[in-house]
């Protein structure tokens, strides 16, 4: 068994064997192994998990929690900070979600394994923290962690009430570590700091990833009889759970995150609008049709209502109701012609090109884009002669220690003018008639017009691939890359290229890949 | 018994209602919660407000400080929601963070680096200079060193409460701008506080076990049962904490260590006893729902691009709910130190709804709207109301012979001056640290509030260690800065 497991997670090992019980590594395989630390549930995560676990239909954790920081996600570990606020609010939330789970008839008796016979019924109390717990902590609770509990019960028998003691031992797996930080202690191997995932931690991963909530009943079985324990297995349950409705939810949610547009400073009737003309293209392209995923920046229709065809000046999809139109001769195409990427980089008064340009290099480039230089008072509004924008901006630019970074920048942004920030088409500046926009922009020396162009040089520039695997690794991850897994994001790079751009053999081959199945602790904040 | 508050909780327990051995409990435990005590608590508050005094290019350098010296000032533009407060409130001018070119380019003690954002965040609240690009105090800060001497047993060492809800900009994030209070940690490491932005679980934090006088022994004891059901739980999810921090790695240790430190912070407030409720202390009105947080900055698609739930989330509602709790917990005594940050460094606070003005509150400062420094003195203005709203809630509250203002120092801090900018090479500038001011409120230690003292060239670190000063702290020092202003506690 254990032998069996280092074959497939260490193929690079050749199976070189076991050192003392422990998976052997070698020094260098070791050094491949990317940290991972504690990692709290977000707060759309923690409402999914209550509603998995106990059916709790409210968001009470967007409701009750703080802010996750968000930076473009929002599972980002290494910027949690625990607090009083974190703390207290968790107490409010799991005094809530178990008093209306127990309130509720149906929802009792899918957290309860037994019938108890009284508030005495202590056989039926240790049942229900044995099963629940493997639910809600993600693993098998062993003997003396369910006599922990029993003091809960001992006051359920003082109000003479069964439901008072499930109550009380809901609230306190709901404020439980495990239940509300991903644990992975994981196993020792031969070299320190290292440690082997256990199916359980590694059915959390998955689970988490691409579900966005906590493992199914069947993935925990398959867990404990370990069928994770292979790369087949895990596959095979990759597989299984992208086929799970919530997995079309999880995967437009890391695309409204990546992207920025998971809120949007528009009209509620719009903002849902283009949310949901994105995400339709995202379930299209990867779910439905799984095709070439460059496809979501290539697609020539777009799924539409009424409202939002007319805001584009587009036609209306037959019918009235929302639906796919093609963009016709509209200079139109993929997701960056969207409303939704289109409003980003947007300051009150106007789209920025600059605002553009970075978000742009940011998060389809993966380039971190460097601070002005001292000197630079980058709040100032960029004026010139000319009250249009270009020559504004150009007037700006043209400053010394300004210009060769601008010049990376703005001139990606420019490219975009002609769709407004609210990604109306347009040909002359907002109410600057005389002041028109020719929309050419360049990107590294391409030259391109518009979100279509931008999605053609995008393509075009060979990089591409690599960004898309790198803001997959981090959502993944909880946070970003550094050295030590530039071989595996390679590595998911190159095989989703060889497999024709499919975004979901891309996921099931990253929890699957040997780097998932193992972490190494972190030295040091 | 020390408590004079107890004697009226015995009247009432002896006026008929059946009362057992949770009263007992509850007088023996009132001492932490002393109150009308011979001699009141001293408290302590740092009031933020993310932003710099004048406009750029403006040569006037505020429309704050008094043109005269000394008592009975003239309320400028920017403190003019003082109004006859004033003579509760001193003005501090004069003030000055040095930065690291007028020091041969190496940042001086209690100094920044010559970019202007979030440069001033060490310096200011912590007295300790940065080199820091990124927004982040280099040691404790103020709030939590007085903490340190003053929170006794009180039931919340300290509090941190923020009013911009969001940071308001979708392509970016704060990136620490939202933090004003910055503890040490037993490791040593200095670690920020987040601050709570919900007034409705700031509200059940400190009010939700408050028990309403004159209930009946059976809503009594289910209190009570309540209580040990939250003991119990906690006891439950403390252990299995306790024994998982020690079989974690480094960084995760210090982590899952700073939830098990707040949680037993928990603890604590659960085993605490609610303060009775007196002629001052008493529950709050519930604040009902937050206010729903505004979307990002950007176009609603209506011709006034500001008039919308846009980049505010209803501030003046949270302002007015976060002062009122933060004066009920300190005359309550639950707790005896608190921040209020008003807005983030470098708030992108959409203005419109608050001022009239159509630009964020960072704007106001680079001529988001003409007006230069007038523009950005209405901006300041809206704090100012807020801080003379808490002052005078602390006034009209009697206490002893006097009012509560008598053991309070209430210190006001801005972000930046107006003047030379040594990143921009440029005169007249918001993004300055010469021509500082604070504004002190309160009459603990001796304070002597009501005048305008220039304090020409000290640090606004010195205003916050006066404030120190006056509520007790054993040295006239925070972090590289030292020195009280002596004038702050003259009467002449």
């Amino acid at each position: 068994m254990r032998l069996r497991h280092l074959c497939w997670v260490l193929p690079l090992l050749a199976c070189t064997g076991v050192i003392e019980g422990r998976p052997a590594l070698s020094v260098s395989e070791a050094e491949a192994v990317g940290v991972s630390g504690l990692r709290r549930l977000t707060r759309v995560e923690l409402d999914a998990t209550l509603k998995d676990l106990v059916g709790e239909p409210q968001p009470l954790a967007r409701t009750l929690l703080p802010p996750d920081p968000t930076d473009p996600f929002d599972n980002d570990y290494r910027l949690q900070l625990a607090s009083t606020t974190l703390v207290d609010s968790l107490e409010e939330l799991s005094r809530q979600a178990a008093e209306r789970t127990v309130a509720d008839p149906a929802r009792r008796a899918q957290v309860l394994p037994c019938l108890p016979t009284g508030a005495q019924d202590a056989t039926c109390f240790r049942l229900f923290v044995r099963t629940f717990g493997r639910s809600a902590l993600r693993r098998p609770l062993v003997d003396d962690e369910v006599e922990r509990f029993m003091p809960l019960h001992a006051l359920g028998v003082e109000a003479g009430s069964f439901d008072v003691a499930l109550t009380l031992a809901l609230r306190a797996f709901f404020q439980h570590p495990e239940f509300v930080y991903r644990v992975e202690l994981g196993r020792v191997t031969s070299q320190p700091d290292v440690v082997a995932l256990t199916g359980f931690q590694r059915a959390t991963r998955l689970s988490y990833l691409l579900v966005g909530s906590t493992p199914p009943e069947w993935l925990l079985d398959a867990a404990a009889g370990g069928s994770l324990d292979t790369r087949d297995g895990a596959k095979a349950a990759a597989w299984r759970l992208l086929e799970d409705v919530r997995a079309r939810n999880q995967l437009e949610r890391f695309h409204a995150l990546w992207l920025g547009y998971h809120r949007l400073p528009h009209a509620t009737a719009l903002t849902t609008a283009m949310q949901a003309e994105s995400d339709a293209l995202v379930d299209r392209v990867v779910f439905d049709r799984s095709a070439d995923y460059f496809t979501l920046f290539t697609a020539t229709d777009t799924f539409i209502d009424a409202t939002l065809a007319q805001h584009y000046g587009l036609t209306a999809p037959a019918g009235g109701a929302a639906g796919w139109t093609s963009y016709g001769g509209a200079p139109r195409k993929g997701l960056l012609s969207h409303g939704s990427v289109l409003s980003q980089g947007v300051k009150f008064a106007d789209s920025s090109p600059t605002q553009r340009g970075i978000f742009i290099r940011n998060r389809l480039f993966c380039q971190e884009i460097p601070p002005p230089p001292p000197g630079v008072n980058v709040d100032e509004e960029p004026t010139a002669p000319s009250p249009c924008k270009k020559n504004r901006y150009q007037a700006h630019a043209s400053v010394g220690g300004c210009k060769a970074c601008h010049d990376t920048i703005d001139p990606i942004g420019f490219g975009l003018e002609r769709f407004d920030r609210q990604g109306r088409y347009r040909t002359t500046d907002d109410g600057l008639p005389q002041c028109a926009i020719d929309g050419e922009g360049d990107v590294d020396g391409t030259r391109f017009s518009g979100p279509a162009g931008l999605a053609d040089a995008l393509i075009a520039s060979g990089q591409f691939e690599a960004c898309i695997t790198t803001q997959v690794f981090r959502y993944a991850a909880g946070r970003r890359e550094d050295e030590r897994d530039r071989a595996f994001i390679d590595r998911l790079s190159k095989q989703f290229i060889a497999g024709d751009r499919r975004f979901l053999e891309l996921l099931v081959d990253l929890v699957s890949d040997d780097a998932f199945a193992f972490r190494r602790d972190e030295e040091a904040l | 018994m020390k408590t004079r508050l107890s004697r009226r909780f015995v009247l009432r327990g002896a006026g008929g209602v059946a009362v057992g051995l949770p009263l007992l409990e509850l007088m023996l435990d009132t001492k932490a919660f002393a109150q009308n005590t011979p001699t009141p608590p001293r408290r302590y508050l740092v009031f933020f407000d993310g932003q710099s005094l004048g406009g750029d290019n403006d040569p006037r350098h505020n429309d704050l400080v008094p043109n005269t010296v000394g008592r009975n000032y003239d309320l400028k533009s920017a403190l003019q929601p003082l109004g006859e407060l004033k003579n509760e409130v001193s003005v501090i001018s004069g003030l000055r963070i040095p930065w690291a070119a007028e020091n041969g380019g190496a940042i001086p003690a209690g100094g920044r680096r010559d970019g202007f954002h979030v440069s001033t965040v060490s310096p200011l609240l912590a007295g300790v200079r940065s080199s820091a690009s990124t927004a982040a105090a280099m040691g404790p800060t103020s709030d939590q060193v007085v903490a340190g001497f003053l929170a006794g047993s009180t039931a919340f060492p300290s509090l941190a409460y923020r009013v911009q809800a969001d940071w308001y900009l979708s392509v970016s994030a704060p990136y620490g701008r939202e933090f004003i209070s910055y503890r040490q940690e037993s490791s040593g490491r200095i670690t920020p506080v987040p601050a709570q932005v919900s007034p409705r679980q700031a509200f059940n934090a400190l009010f939700g076990n408050f028990t309403p006088p004159g209930v009946d022994a059976a809503t009594r004891a289910r209190i009570d049962f309540e209580k040990r059901s939250r003991k119990s739980i906690l006891d439950v999810v403390r252990g299995d904490t306790e024994r998982l921090v020690p079989r974690l790695g480094a960084a995760d240790r210090i982590r899952l260590q700073r939830h098990l430190d707040a949680f037993r912070d928990l603890e604590r407030r659960v085993d605490a006893i609610a303060p009775p409720e007196t002629s001052a202390c008493v529950k709050p009105m519930d604040p009902g729902a937050d206010p729903s947080i505004g979307s990002p900055q950007g176009n609603d698609g209506t011709n006034n691009t500001y008039a919308q739930n846009l980049g505010y989330s209803n501030e003046e509602q949270r302002a007015l709910l976060f002062v009122d709790l933060i004066h009920m917990a300190m005359v309550c005594d639950l707790t005896r130190v608190a921040t209020l940050q008003m807005t983030m460094f470098q708030s992108h606070l959409n203005m419109y709804p608050l001022t009239g003005q159509a630009t964020d509150l960072h704007e106001l400062g680079h001529n988001g709207v003409p007006g230069g420094t007038m523009a950005v003195s209405r901006g300041i203005a809206w704090h100012v109301k807020h801080f003379a709203r808490l002052v005078q809630k602390f006034r009209d509250t009697r206490e002893g012979n006097g009012t509560m203002l008598d053991s309070s120092a209430l210190v006001y801090l801005f972000e930046g001056g107006h003047g030379y900018d040594p990143e921009g090479v440029k005169q007249n500038s918001s993004h300055s640290t010469e021509n500082m001011a604070c504004l002190l409120a309160g009459r603990a230690g001796g304070l002597s509030p009501g005048q305008h003292v220039v304090a020409a060239g000290r640090h606004p670190a010195n205003v916050v260690i006066s404030a120190m000063k006056a509520v007790g702290a054993p040295t006239e020092r925070l972090g590289e800065v030292s020195g009280a202003i002596p004038q702050l506690f003259s009467s002449t």
